[in-house]
């Protein structure tokens, strides 16, 4: 047996008040008389001579009314309706993204929202009589006639609760059960993962489409929500918002590279951003498996971001760590972790007739760079890491990724390819990593095909016509595509030729593709190809997977396995991998900027017309009996000190 | 002092009578037989119609006024005693008595024999309370005022009444009816009723002066009481308080207003008056009004 309000047993302690009251002898003054005879007529007449007698103004008897009024409150279980809790069915969604561990509500502000849903959940109105024929039936219409809510014929609420962390967790399905929900609630844990609300909300609004009186209930910060696919979806959303301020300086880039001026040594480029509007002044930590290479002094501006360079020597693979030293509202923030592997030889074959250009382009693209060049591809087996088709079909396709110039018969334009004499370059993509540092002034082009990008693919330098380059992942082959011959145009003779094709090499080489793939996301599932893990008679495998700070994982893998996937990503930190043999890591990173920005949002947007405003009602449905039997004891000894006072 | 009936008293006195006798008012004629006295004779009737007769005078009998005085432990009370008050009620209307020749005589109830010891005689060579009692039982004539007055003086109230039974014994000890005073405060708790109707049936013109004293016209005691009966003992638990003070008042003035109406319905007078009225009002306008006297 257990009680919804155990609390209310506190109540008890009134009862032995009481008793010491009557314990209390009344002490009565000794009279002489000349005669009771009088008295007991008087007695007789006004006690017990008629049943009923004139009421006179008496605070005693107001008292007692005022008593017995509050109590029969108190029994009727009052409560206040809300529109936050009017709903018959309430979706409560906690947001629990890295942004609601901010401290700057106490102790933080998942725990405040955790709070505030708690309250939601003491308001939902349950047991009730949902009775509709008969007295009740009466006492509804007459409440309705007068315009109050009696509580007859109301119906039970229901109540479902979601977790979005960097999955969305439905904690407890729709029920009436306070005990359940308040459980659930108890069980949410806030993760490291950037805000992914629209999954939930996704689930919410499958769930309460076309019932009447649903509600959803988003408690969050704000940060980082893009609502902008319920923009039509006409939402019964309520938006409670937590959070106060926005005080936080946050780690939100992170980058290995080999150091271009020593290919021995490591770059490790960062940033760190200031969201508050006080400057922060803060020491940069850089550390190589635990070991504390280098601190930087750092000053960061309002609202501004700082990029920070760190150079270092790297003896073996291992992980750096960038940890900014500062007190600030999100600690999550303040750290971030790369994989580093060392760099490996990149093999990289040139198919040509002949193109100084580029076999000199190609050759210092990179210092770790093998080239190779041939004028035809025959061997598919060959182990090559990229190859680099000049103006030339090969006999073979290569399996590998290619960059392929001037390249027409292939399967890639099912639109027919045409010819563009003297296209003119009008814009090209220079956020893309192959367009890094790349810049297509003064550069004239001949002559180029015309095609259509292919729907695998992103144009990367437009024409008005046609595409000239374009780059995309088709299976699992890396593609760079020139439409012209490079030596058909000026391009060869500028800066940003070499730059390009250094760009292309790091792009297409599958060990910087791979170390891509050792950092992720909080919350993003981790996945790496098997391949060179599994030997074909090896049979079953099993990998282990430690989480930061966590118990061991094992995950059973079948021999036709071909991908190593885990989800359960939801904490920041290094997860080390054991796959047979092998030994790995990689590093799941918050580096959100949208979510490190902690101002809190008194709107949310649904797409350029909808939004929600931040609700204040937080306690709706509250019942109130409990104020009221209290109140109903403070009167009961008011009374009892009156009816002494009166007397003595 | 009026009264409404002819005196039955066997004694001579100044108040007119049926019993024929010598007095100057003439009452009827009547025919001569042998033996009357012939100074009654109507000699000028007889001149006239030649027959004797007789001519007749009312006698003038003297009227007996008893007065019924409560001297129980309840007759003390007051800021002037319900029992001083009625002591001096008793004497106004005992010298007007005197000074009309009536025969007066005080019955002292509790009397002297049934109070207890403690209380029966006073202390220090005055006149026993028995004495006295026996000395008011019959006093005539002006001249015994001032021994009436004293006698009375030395009077003192205790001890428990029993209002009906004094009234019963007073009615059957009186040789003849008159007019019968009781000075009480009514407050016996086997009631009033008995004793006065024994001294109607007597044929007694009686006149009630209740006495009650100011703090049970009004209480002014509050709170959380035991009320102690001075004469019985008995206690009674009352929570009273200025809001029941109407109450209370009404409940008095119903108990007064019933006595009234018994009263009436027997051609009784009552007076109903607080030990803190002024004595003239009562002796001079009230009694006078309801012509208790001329």
């Amino acid at each position: 047996m257990s009680f919804l309000t155990p609390l209310a047993f506190l109540f008890a302690l009134s009862l032995p008040a009481v008793v010491v009251f009557y314990l209390l002898k009344r002490k009565r003054v000794v009279k002489l008389v000349p005669s009771t005879l009088l008295w007991q007529k008087f007695l007789a007449e006004t006690q017990a001579s008629a049943p009923f007698q004139k009421l006179r103004h008496n605070w005693l008897l107001l008292l007692q009314l005022l008593l017995l009024l509050l109590l029969v409150l108190a029994l009727a279980r009052p409560y206040f309706a809300g529109k936050a809790g009017e709903g018959a069915l309430q979706v409560v969604i906690l947001d629990a993204s890295a942004s609601m561990q901010a401290t700057d509500e106490t102790p933080n502000r998942f725990e405040k929202a955790r709070i505030d849903a708690r309250k939601l959940v003491d308001g939902l109105l349950t047991g009730v009589d949902e009775d509709r024929s008969g007295p009740s039936a009466f006492f509804h219409w007459l409440g309705s006639k007068v315009g109050i809510d009696t509580g007859f014929g109301r119906r039970n609420q229901q109540m479902m609760i979601m977790v979005a962390g960097a999955n969305t967790e439905v904690r407890q399905s729709f029920t009436t059960q306070k005990a359940a929900l308040r459980r659930a609630l108890e069980l949410a844990q806030v993760t490291d993962s950037p805000t992914r609300l629209a999954e939930a909300l996704r689930v919410a609004e499958t769930l309460t489409r076309d019932r009447a009186g649903a509600e959803i209930h988003l408690f969050s910060d704000g940060a980082g929500v893009d609502l902008s696919e319920f923009e039509s979806k006409d939402l019964k959303l309520s938006f409670h918002r937590v959070g106060s301020r926005g005080h936080n300086a946050a780690v939100t880039t992170l980058d290995v590279k080999p150091n271009p001026e020593d290919p021995t040594r490591r770059a490790i480029f960062t940033s760190v951003a200031n969201y508050g509007l006080t400057p922060v002044d803060a020491t940069l930590e850089l550390r190589f498996d635990d070991q504390v290479v280098e601190t930087k002094a750092i000053a960061v501006g309002p609202t501004n971001t700082t990029p920070v360079v760190f150079v270092a020597g790297q003896p073996q693979d291992g992980v750096f760590t960038v940890k900014l030293n500062h007190a600030d509202d999100l600690a999550a923030d303040n750290e971030a972790r790369v994989v580093s592997r060392l760099p490996l030889p990149v093999r990289v074959l040139l198919v040509t007739k002949g193109n100084r250009f580029l076999e000199k382009a190609l050759a210092g693209a990179g210092p770790n760079v093998e080239l190779a060049t041939a004028t035809d591809f025959t061997d598919a087996d060959a182990k090559f890491d990229l190859v680099a088709l000049d103006d030339i079909t090969p006999t073979v396709w290569p399996g590998g990724n290619v960059l392929a110039i001037h390249v027409a018969n292939t399967n890639w334009f099912p639109g027919g390819i045409g010819e563009l004499d003297g296209p003119a370059i009008v814009d090209w993509r220079n956020t893309h990593p192959l367009l890094r540092f790349v810049s297509f002034d003064n550069v004239q082009i001949a002559q180029s095909l015309a095609v259509k990008t292919p729907t695998w693919a992103v144009a990367l330098v437009d024409s008005p016509q046609a595409p000239l380059v374009f780059a995309g992942e088709l299976g699992r082959q890396r593609i760079v595509w020139i439409g012209f011959d490079t030596l058909q145009s000026t391009w060869p003779l500028r800066i940003s030729y070499p730059i390009f094709l250094a760009n292309v090499v790091d792009w297409l080489n599958p060990a910087s593709a791979a170390a891509a793939q050792f950092s992720i996301r909080a919350g993003d599932a981790f996945r790496m190809p098997l391949g060179d893990y599994l030997s074909p008679g090896a049979g079953a495998l099993t990998a282990k997977i430690t989480p930061p700070g966590g118990p061991e994982r094992t995950i059973p893998l079948d021999a036709t396995a071909r991908e190593l996937v885990f989800g359960d990503t939801g904490k920041q930190g290094v997860y080390r991998v054991t796959l047979g043999t092998n030994q790995l890591a990689f590093a799941a990173n918050l580096l959100d900027p949208v979510e490190s920005n902690l101002k809190p949002r008194d709107e949310l947007s649904l797409g350029r017309r909808g939004e929600v405003t931040a609700t204040t009602l937080k306690r709706a449905n509250l019942e109130y009996w409990r104020w009221f039997a209290l109140a109903g004891l403070g009167v009961m000894m008011v009374e009892w000190w009156w009816f002494h006072r009166r007397t003595a | 002092m009026l009264a409404a009936r002819r005196a039955k008293s066997s004694l001579k006195g100044e108040r007119r009578s049926q019993a024929r006798g010598l007095s100057v008012e003439f009452a009827d004629h009547r025919n001569y037989v042998l033996g009357d006295d012939l100074r009654y004779l109507d000699w000028n009737l007889f001149g006239r119609l030649d027959r004797l007769f007789l001519k007749l005078y009312e006698e003038e009998r003297e009227l007996p006024v008893r007065i019924f005085l409560d001297a129980s432990e309840s007759m003390n009370f007051g800021e002037l005693s319900k029992f001083d008050f009625a002591r001096q009620v008793a004497a106004a209307v005992g010298y007007v008595a005197l000074c009309g020749f009536d025969r007066v005589s005080v019955d002292v109830f509790p009397g002297a024999d049934s109070r207890p010891a403690a209380v029966a005689g006073p202390s220090g060579g005055r006149i026993p309370q028995a004495a006295l009692e026996g000395a008011l039982r019959s006093v005539r004539g002006k001249k015994s005022a001032m021994q009436f007055f004293q006698n009375v003086t030395g009077l003192t109230a205790g001890g428990t009444a029993d209002f009906n039974g004094a009234l019963q014994r007073g009615a059957l000890a009186a040789r003849q009816a008159g007019v019968a005073v009781v000075l009480s405060d009514f407050l016996d708790p086997a009631g009033y009723e008995a004793g006065l109707t024994a001294l109607v049936g007597r044929g007694f013109q009686i006149h009630c002066v209740q006495i009650l004293a100011p703090e049970e016209l009004a209480p002014t005691t509050f709170g959380d009481l035991r009320l102690v009966d001075a004469e019985s003992g008995f206690e009674q638990e009352v929570t009273f308080g200025k809001y029941r003070l109407k109450a209370y008042q009404q409940t008095v003035a119903n108990y007064v207003q019933r006595l009234r109406e018994y009263c009436a319905g027997r051609g009784i007078r009552c007076f109903s008056v607080s030990s803190a009225t002024d004595l003239g009002d009562l002796l001079l306008k009230q009694l006078r009004a309801s012509e208790v006297w001329a």
